[in-house]
């Protein structure tokens, strides 16, 4: 990671003030709020949606939708990634599908989908099929990083599969297993909201969106989308928070084990 | 261990690879025995079929009863796990062995601290020496309730003076604990004062060309000595 010192967040802060200016004085200049309005009411909009009724219900709805998929992305694309890893043959019976997922655009995906499915189901289903091809392709180049050679080490000093598994093939693998992860987070959000968009659920980020912009309400739509951008970036957060978690833990371990003299 | 008629050919690009053709060889138990030979002529197959790593085409493996088990295996790299620590390293080759973690750590510790290494035990194998490294594999390869051990030029890729303290380090933890070993090698000089026997061989296929006992016990031997330059100048015909 870059290290920031302060001039950078100085450099970012500018960044994102002029950001705001260029908004501003777009807006002032269209003059119409339909098209484009103001910061000030984009936030005044956010505020008074936040303090509607089922607020919270559709996020939540949301972020369910999001987490549910990225769970199944996650057991599904680790558990044919490392078959598909290990095994040629499962390799070339997965490409075709990985060909068919990777090149469907988006949006075919949650038509077809709609018409399958009930609306609830639709994000869920759109975003596991955009997300899996991420996920398989990292975890089946992680199984390629395991060192042959340690492999070898291992058999000779009669590693059973499951310490093997532990302490061999789950660590070799991590790096691709956590890029792979991240990478399909982030497409998730966008496609379930995407999806709910197209087939307005009940509840939904997307869902309010649509109905916003329906109703030409378009700070609204700008105020949901800033709740779509602030969900991506908290959720991205607490995966890189989960990720040290682990080496936070080791560390207060190992200090209270300093103190006990070592052998 | 008796080898008897082993043959090994490998399939590269349609020429078939002869490397070991009806080697037949027996390795005296308790004992080092080092295998010099030329690079390339099948030493490294031969142990790789002992160590049950690869199969013999032809031919069989027997083992004597104090020989039956468990194998240590040195390899040419220190081949360590790199997110343990040395520690770690060691400690997980035992856990079938020794049911206690305490147990484990101190058996670990004890060879760790024979390689003089145990004010590292929390280190990550990327933080140490090339030659550090190769000592937390000698300290895993003894640590290993091993009945047989088998090295692979381990002593290879370092400088004179740390091989020679790595051979040493490797003789006293072998001098405690005697572990039936067989040794390959291209460096005479090495194989002359570690081995009870030098074995000379010819390049692919591999056969053996002569034997050679050496009883002078180990502490007494100089390479200086009459004795020795004869020794070696067979190796230099």
């Amino acid at each position: 990671m870059r290290r920031s010192t302060w001039t950078t967040k100085l450099i970012t802060a500018l960044s994102v003030i002029i950001l705001l200016v260029i908004w501003q004085v777009g807006a002032v200049w269209l003059d119409a709020a339909v098209i484009l309005p103001t910061p000030g009411t984009t936030l005044s909009a956010l505020v008074s949606l936040v303090q509607q009724k089922p607020f919270s219900l559709n996020i939540i709805t949301t972020i369910g939708r999001a987490l549910r998929s990225f769970l199944l992305i996650f057991i599904v694309g680790s558990f044919f990634g490392i078959l598909a890893g290990y095994s040629k043959r499962v390799h070339a019976f997965l490409v075709p599908f990985l060909v068919l997922f990777k090149a469907t655009p988006v949006m075919s995906v949650i038509l077809l989908a709609f018409i399958w499915f009930s609306s609830g189901t639709v994000p869920l289903f759109s975003a596991f099929l955009m997300g899996f091809p991420v996920m398989f392709i990292q975890v089946e180049q992680g199984v390629q990083l395991i060192s042959p050679r340690l492999r070898e080490m291992t058999v000779v000093y009669g590693f059973s599969p499951f310490r093997r598994l532990t302490h061999l093939v789950i660590p070799s693998m991590l790096p691709s297993i956590v890029t792979g992860a991240k990478a399909s987070l982030s497409m998730v959000w966008k496609v379930v909201i995407a999806a709910e968009v197209l087939t307005v659920p009940r509840y939904g980020v997307g869902s309010r969106m649509q109905l916003a912009q329906v109703h030409l309400e378009t700070a609204e739509v700008l105020a949901w989308t800033l709740i779509a951008v602030l969900l991506t970036a908290v959720g991205d957060m607490l995966f890189i928070a989960m990720l040290s978690l682990p080496k936070y833990i080791r560390r207060i371990r190992w200090r209270k084990r300093k103190v006990e003299p070592c052998n | 261990m008796q080898l008897t008629t082993l043959s090994k050919t490998y399939q590269v690009t349609e020429a078939p690879l002869v490397v070991l053709d009806k080697f037949s060889y027996t390795v005296e138990p308790k004992e080092i025995t080092a295998l010099v030979g030329p690079s390339g002529c099948g030493k490294t197959t031969l142990l790789r079929l002992i160590g049950g790593l690869e199969k013999p085409d032809e031919g069989n493996i027997t083992k004597v009863e104090a020989e039956e088990g468990p194998i240590s295996y040195l390899f040419q790299e220190p081949r360590l796990l790199p997110w343990h620590t040395v520690l770690q390293n060691v400690e997980l080759v035992l856990r079938p062995w020794f049911e206690h973690k305490s147990e484990r750590v101190a058996r670990a510790m004890e060879f760790l601290h024979m390689v003089d290494l145990h004010n590292y035990a929390r280190f990550k194998p990327d933080q140490l020496s090339g030659g550090m490294r190769q000592r937390v594999a000698i300290a895993r390869a003894f640590a290993y309730p091993a009945r047989l051990m088998l090295l692979d030029e381990p002593f290879q890729s370092l400088d004179t003076s740390m091989r020679w303290s790595l051979v040493k380090a490797f003789l006293t933890l072998w001098e405690q604990d005697k572990r039936t070993t067989v040794y390959v090698t291209h460096d005479v000089p090495e194989a002359l004062l570690m081995a009870d026997t030098v074995i000379r061989l010819t390049s692919r296929p591999m056969q053996i060309l002569e034997t050679l006992r050496i009883d002078t016990p180990r502490h007494e031997r100089s390479l200086g000595d009459p004795k020795f330059i004869a020794m070696q100048a067979r190796f230099y015909t």
